[in-house]
Parts: C-alpha cells; structure tokens; sequence
C-alpha cells in the first residue's frame, strides 16, 4: 500500500493532497469545506452549494454552467452537506476521465479546477450580494429536501433517534438545516455568511488521478480566489456519554412496517487507541451478515428483512436499526438488547471474531481500488489527528482480543430506544 | 481460451465455455486490490410460465425466483455467508426482471470464494421449514418497500402500463403469492434455469485469466448436469395500449411523486440492434430532459420539479419503454408542460450542437462506468444475456448520427402510449 501516499502542499487557505496514479481512467477530485456546526448558521452554510453551483461571475446561467460540464465529456460534479463530529461540511466531488481516453483541446483536469474554483470562489454576485432569483430558488430547493425526509421511513427514523439523543448538543441539527430559518436567508445575509465561510472554514483539496502535486498547485493557484489567511481548525467533539435515563419515544404514521432504532453510546472515537477494537465489537453485534443482531433477529426469530448495527466513529454513537412488524415491538427489542448484553458477559464465539476480523481487513484493502475510498480514509484520519495507516489499522484489528471487546462492550451505553408505528391503537 | 481486446478502452477480455455449456469471462485489472465476481442465471420475475423443449409448461407462484435467491444462501451445514466471512469475502445477491445475480467480493482466498460461489449457487437445498421460515422475513422486505414512495411510484408506472406482460408485477411477489411457495416448486424453478447453459460467470480484478479457467473446469468436472433442452418462456401476448393511462396512490409524502413514460410498440430487437437503439435513445432522451436542457431549467423555475428528476430507458426483447420524472408540486401541469415542449421540439427538431454535447457525455459516463468492476460485472451480464456486448458500446456512441436522434425522437413520443404514476399524501390529492 506504499504506493497510495498523498504528496502535501498548500496553496493560500488551501491544503492539498495528491495521489499520482495511473490506475485510473479518471481524475477524482474532492474539496472538503468544513467548520464547526452551530444552530444559528447551519441552515446558511446548508444553502451555499446549491446556489454555488446555479452561477459564476464568468457563466453566469445555470444552464451555460452545466454545459459546461457537458463539454468536460460529462464531467461529473456534485456536492453534499454532512456532520462530521461537532462540525458541519460542504463536500464537493469531481470526477472527469483521463484525457488519454479522448482527443481533447485543452488538459480535462485544468478545466475541472477551474470549474469548482469558480464555483467556489467566484459565484454569481450582483451589487455585492447573491443573485436574488437564485437565493430564492435555492431556498425552495432546500426547503423541499428538509420536507423530503420524512419520504424514506429508514432514513426519517434514523434522524429522530439522533435527534432524540443528541438533545441539547449541537449535533441533534440536521446538516441540512431548519426549514424555520429559511424565510430569514436574504441574497445579503447569505453573502455575508459566505465571506465569514470563505475566511474561516478549513478547506482540503483531494486529487487522486495522472498528475503531481506542482501541476495541482499550479492549477489551483490559478483558479481558486481563496482570501489568504490561517488554514482555521474543526471543532473538537466530546464524546463521553452524559449520563440520563434511557429514553424511549414512539412516532406514529401511516405505515405497514415498524422502525425501531437504537441509540448508544460508546465514549469511543475514530482517533482512539481502541477504535478497532470498537470495529470489532460492531461487527460482532450488527455490521454483517453473521453478525448477532442478523442471525438473532432475522434468521432465527424472522422478525425483520433488516436488523443492523453501525457506528458514527467521529461522535462515538453507535445506532441500531431494523424493520419490524408492528406487533413484534417488544420482542425485538429484547432480542436486540440480549445480543448487547452477551456481548457484555463475553458470550462471543472464535469464530464470530474471526469473521469480523477477515471482512473488516478486507473492507480495508478493497479501499485501495477506489480513489474516493482513498480521498476519505485519508481525510478521516487527517480530521482526527491520527495517523493510522491502512497497513496499521489492519495490524490492530488483527490483535483485538475477545478481552479488548468486553472492555469496549463494558463502555457502550443504551441511551435511546426510538419506534416509528402505524396509527391503529397498540 | 479466447483472447477479445478492446483498444478503445484499453480492457481486455477472456471467454472460455466449459464443455457443460457454462459461459465464463475474466477481465484482469492491473494494479487492483479487490477481485470481484457475479454468477448470474438467465432468470428473473417475469419468467413466471415456462419449461423446456418436448415437456409441457408451468405457472409459478409471483416472486419465486427472488424467493430463491433468498433459499440459495443456505445449505446443510449453515448459512453461506458465514464462509464467506470466513474468507474475508463480502456475499451478495439481487433478482431483477430477467436475472438472478450472485456475487461476491475480497482481497485474498480467491481461488476458496470462487469455489464457494460457484458450489453454492450449484446446490439447492430446501426444506419445508427453511422454506416456510423464510416467508417471514420476505414478508418484512415486501412491507418495507410497500412503504417506500420511491418504489411505489417507479414500479406503479410499469404496471400502468402494461396488461399482461409479467413486468408490471413486483419481483418479490406479494404477500399473498410467497406463502404459495413450496419446496417442490423451488426446486422445479432451479433446475430448469440454473443448469450450466443458462448461466454466465463473471470475474474482474487482480486475477489471472488463466488461473480462474483452470479452477472452473476443474470445479465443473467434479459436478454432472443431465442435458437440458432449451428453456420456452411463454407470455400472453400485450396489447399495444397502455393499461391504464393514469395511476395513483396514497402515501404519506411531503410533496406528490410522479413518474411518466412512454409504451413502445415495435418491440423484438436483440443484439447489437437492442443495444444501438439504447444508445440513440438515450442521447434523444438526455438532450429533452438532462439537467441542462431548457426544458429541464425552465420547469425548475417554474418549481415544477427538484433534483429528482431523472429519466431513463427500460429496453428488452419483449419491452421497451421511457420513465421520466421526480417530486412535482403539481403533475397535471408538469405532464402538460412536458407535452408542449416536446411538441415544439418535434416541429424543429433537435439541433446538432445539442447532439454532439450529449453524446460526449454520454461517451464521459461509459468511460467512467468503467472505472467500477461492480458496474462493468452487472452491466456486461445484463447485455450478455440480450445478445449485447457492454465493451462495444463506445464505437456505437461514436456512430450515432443527429437523424438517428431525431428519428427516434419522432418515433417515441406518440402521447397515446403515455402512462402516468403518481404517489401522493391523502390531502394532496382531495
């Protein structure tokens, strides 16, 4: 894996990392923007990319704007708005193919840089502020992908249990923002959020593809108008458990299958010396297919198509998820929380660690054959200040002990059980 | 072993049929970690009456061949998926219309996943309590999507518009249909479409061509299949109108999903046919609706649409038809919109600026595709299986001619064959 070493540079606010490679038919390409999460701009800082991406002061209609893509042989662009810890992030993701492909006027990588520089550092401005039509466009856009989430059950139930946890901490906000804060956004205020944007968030640039790190810093250099200034810093994110109560809250909708979600805490963050450990443990418990919540739940007691385990290794919370008949409620959730307590008493098989183990190395090594894989492994570690390597982190997954794993499982803590029901009375 | 390059995508590819009629491609990748492999059966929902030649045909039960995939997973000793977390070898499976795909993917044991794959999908093992235990959990999958809008609105459109044609039922079946499965018929649906002749085996990444022939011929050698005539798939014939022109249901949703297309009516092309007209109405379709057409910008000024518009071309040998559309405040005035605007452009045509900058996308899109072994496996065995070969898609965007386009826009949008989807809240419909 020695080959997949990011060469480092900096260009005004701007880190970069460049992986030169020749496995590619393409050049993928992520710029990360990130800055700490806080309720009264997470909705302004939401906004942002969808207006980026309607207008520059060199194209200033969307539709010449996408053409332009077009031309790049569809160069794909795209963004997305996510937490990270305590932080809130703008993603913006290029994907262009290698100009050995095709014949081509000028370099295919130099005009994607130009694009997203553009898009970033050179939006549509008219008398110093955001184009009016676009702010108000944008804002129903936005408006309508808050209202949308109730749409997907999965999805919708997983956000309410992690709102429902993370009471009074900044990350019950969605990364989208409140719907309530969008009449208020103006072309001006927004403006004045990207200035402040623009000066504090830390950007990283990502580029794995044919090319070196001086012809990325030529480039960039060239097309992002980044202010100069400090490189910023990212929130710090508490992971500990407060101590509450459990806490159960039931939803009612009109829906055939019941959602029932976990909430825990396990005081663990990606940084963390026993994080694989942490890996290990969800991996017995829920990431998989041998993993006790789908043997348990799904394959002995058929109560549900799905019943899994993840963990937010950024916010040390691991949530629970499954699809359940209504009336089942109670016995999956005390199947669900036996598996947790076996855990706890060391009820765990060679066998089942093994497994784990050998799907997590592999989920490890098969990132090597994707550059956006490699753009946020990397990312992630440089976010937490690890320095873990692929090659590490496999080693400590291999000497995680059935001890270390009740000793993660002693920390884990049920904090919210959440159910999404029908509206028939119980 | 048959050596089959591709220059123009720098990809080469080797074939090799095992003497019992098994169909296996290897496309090495340099420099890949991961190997990843599908072992695919000519067999999906719709092949709901059937049998093979001299013997007589058979209905089945709605969602039977999903019903099998699911069965296939486990054997006398356990579940597979445990060997293959074994052997660090994440399992998968998927049934769509016209296949039922396995597949796996890993970094190490190769020569072990691939001998449990091919083992695996080669031996059925039914009982009636695993049967019956599984309808339960396929139960929950059915109710799952039962409530997910996306797929409400997606799969009503298909059964808007066709009548008889399988199609238009859901690959899972319903509720009702799976607790008609048994083991008798299980296994009556396996060995007609899982004999070797309908099978393709696929494997892409860091392997060796040679290697992996090596090891299926010797895997296949240790097995016997009786001789299998050729499978009939028999349909009722589909009348050329739509089945019903508008269609709607209620869920609970923040704002009305609606999907719209066109029923084709010429049908039965094949081959490298079937795949140029892919191709051609594909571009016809992306230069109407792509995100930066002025259709597409002006119904989302107007708030007609959002980000999840899209649209698509569903084509086999026996159906063919465009799905169009996302979340609308308002779909009468969308489709009507949508209907003036392709009215115009039917009068003037298409120009050839917009021509040749969709199909440079949609060249960019291929070659990008190419960069995902998920993808070029799903791909080639979907075109395989209709007589079409993924890697020659490129000389055919190539040669695609603005007539051609325009032709083909002419020919697709006849607004009788339209049908309409729509999926709303009880309030957004009163």
């Amino acid at each position: 894996m020695s080959s997949n070493t990011f060469e480092r540079g900096r260009v005004n606010r701007i880190r970069l990392h460049v992986l030169p490679t020749t496995r590619f038919k393409t050049f993928a390409i992520t710029l990360y923007a990130g800055i700490p999460l806080e309720e009264d701009q997470v909705t302004s800082t939401a906004l942002l990319p969808f207006v980026f991406r309607r207008g520059t002061n060199h194209t200033p209609e969307t539709i010449a704007l996408r053409e332009r893509l077009d031309d790049l042989y569809g160069a794909g662009f795209g963004f997305d708005v996510f937490k990270r810890g305590n932080n809130q992030f703008i993603q913006f993701r290029m994907d262009v193919i290698n100009d050995a492909f095709v014949q081509s006027k000028e370099s295919l990588l130099a005009s994607s840089l130009r694009y997203l520089g553009e898009v970033v550092t050179e939006p549509l401005l008219e008398n110093g502020h955001f184009a009016t039509k676009y702010v108000q466009a944008e804002r129903d856009t936005l408006r309508k992908r808050l209202e949308a989430i109730i749409n997907d059950k999965i999805r919708y139930a997983a956000e309410r249990c992690t709102e429902v946890m993370c009471e009074g901490d900044p990350y019950r906000l969605h990364a989208l923002g409140n719907r309530a804060d969008l009449p208020n956004i103006t072309p001006e205020s927004l403006y004045e959020r990207y200035h402040q944007w623009i000066n504090e968030a830390v950007f990283d640039l990502y580029i794995a593809g044919d090319t070196s790190l001086a012809e990325v810093e030529k480039l960039v250099a060239e097309s992002f108008k980044l202010p100069d200034g400090d490189i910023g810093t990212f929130a710090p994110t508490d992971v500990r458990a407060n101590a509450r109560d459990l806490k159960t809250v039931v939803e009612k909708m009109d829906i055939k299958q019941g959602k029932l979600n976990l909430g825990l805490r396990t005081g663990i963050s990606y940084g963390d010396e026993q994080y694989p450990a942490l890996l290990v443990y969800n991996g017995v418990l829920g990431a998989y297919p041998h993993s006790k919540l789908f043997i348990n739940v799904r394959e002995k007691a058929s109560l549900a198509y799905y019943a899994s385990s993840r963990i937010d290794g950024h916010k040390g919370i691991m949530t629970i998820q499954s699809g359940i008949e209504i009336d089942k409620y109670e016995r999956a959730l005390a199947i669900i929380r036996e598996q947790i307590a076996d855990i706890q008493a060391g009820k765990i098989s060679e066998l089942e660690i093994n497994q784990t183990k050998a799907m997590l190395v592999n989920h490890v090594r098969e990132m090597q054959d994707s550059a956006y894989e490699l753009i946020a492994y990397d990312f992630n570690a440089l976010f937490s200040g690890s320095t873990r390597t692929g090659e590490e982190l496999i080693a400590q997954i291999q000497a995680v002990t059935v001890d270390d794993i009740v000793r993660v499982a002693g920390g884990v803590q049920l904090d919210t059980v959440y159910f999404l029901r029908d509206r028939k009375e119980a | 072993m048959e050596t089959l390059a591709y220059p123009g995508v720098q990809e080469t590819l080797y074939r090799e049929v095992m003497p019992n009629g098994l169909e296996v491609f290897v496309l090495p990748k340099e420099g890949f970690q991961k190997t990843y492999a599908t072992f695919s059966t000519k067999y999906g929902s719709v092949d709901n009456r059937f049998g093979v030649e001299g013997k007589p045909l058979v209905s089945v039960p709605d969602g039977i061949a999903h019903f099998l995939e699911h069965k296939m997973f486990e054997e006398p000793t356990g579940d597979i998926f445990a060997t293959f977390s074994n052997q660090g070898a994440s399992a998968n499976a998927y049934t769509s219309f016209d296949r039922t795909v396995y597949l796996f993917s890993a970094t190490e044991q190769i020569p072990a996943n691939l001998e449990t794959l091919i083992d695996f999908v080669q031996h059925p093992y039914f009982t009636d309590e695993n049967v019956n235990k599984e309808k339960g959990i396929i139960e929950q999958e059915i109710q799952m999507y039962q409530d997910n809008p996306d797929w409400r609105v997606y799969f009503g459109l298909f059964d808007a518009m066709y009548h008889a044609h399988p199609i238009h039922i859901d690959i899972a079946g319903t509720v009702e249909s799976i607790y008609q499965i048994d083991k008798e018929t299980l296994y009556k649906c396996y060995e007609t479409f899982y004999h070797p002749t309908n099978m393709i085996l696929f494997v892409v990444g860091g392997v060796d061509a040679k290697e992996v022939f090596e090891l299926v011929r010797r895997n296949q050698e240790r097995k016997s299949f009786p001789p299998q005539g050729r499978i009939i798939r028999s349909f009722d014939p589909e009348p050329a109108t739509v089945k019903e022109p508008k269609k709607q249901l209620n869920l609970p949703v923040s704002l009305p999903k609606c999907m719209f297309g066109l029923k084709e009516t010429k049908v039965g092309f094949t081959g490298e046919e079937l795949q140029k007209r892919e191709v051609v109405t594909r571009i016809m379709l992306d230069i109407v609706f792509g995100a930066s057409s002025q259709l597409y910008q002006s119904l989302y000024d107007e708030g007609l649409i959002s980000d999840s518009f899209s649209h698509e071309y569903n084509a086999s040998p026996e159906y063919s038809f465009s799905v169009i559309g996302g979340e609308t405040k308002d779909p009468d005035t969308l489709i009507s919109r949508v209907r003036e605007a392709v009215d115009k452009l039917l009068a003037v045509g298409i120009n050839n600026e917009a021509f040749e900058r969709s199909r440079r996308k949609k060249i960019g899109g291929y070659l990008r595709m190419l960069n995902s072994p998920e993808a070029i496996a799903g791909e080639f065995t979907r075109y395989r299986f209709r007589g079409g070969d993924l890697f020659a898609l490129l000389p055919l965007y190539e040669q695609v001619t603005l007539q051609e386009v325009n032709d083909r826009l002419r020919e697709h949008f006849d607004w009788n064959q339209l049908a309409v989807s729509i999926v709303a809240a009880e309030e957004q419909t009163s």
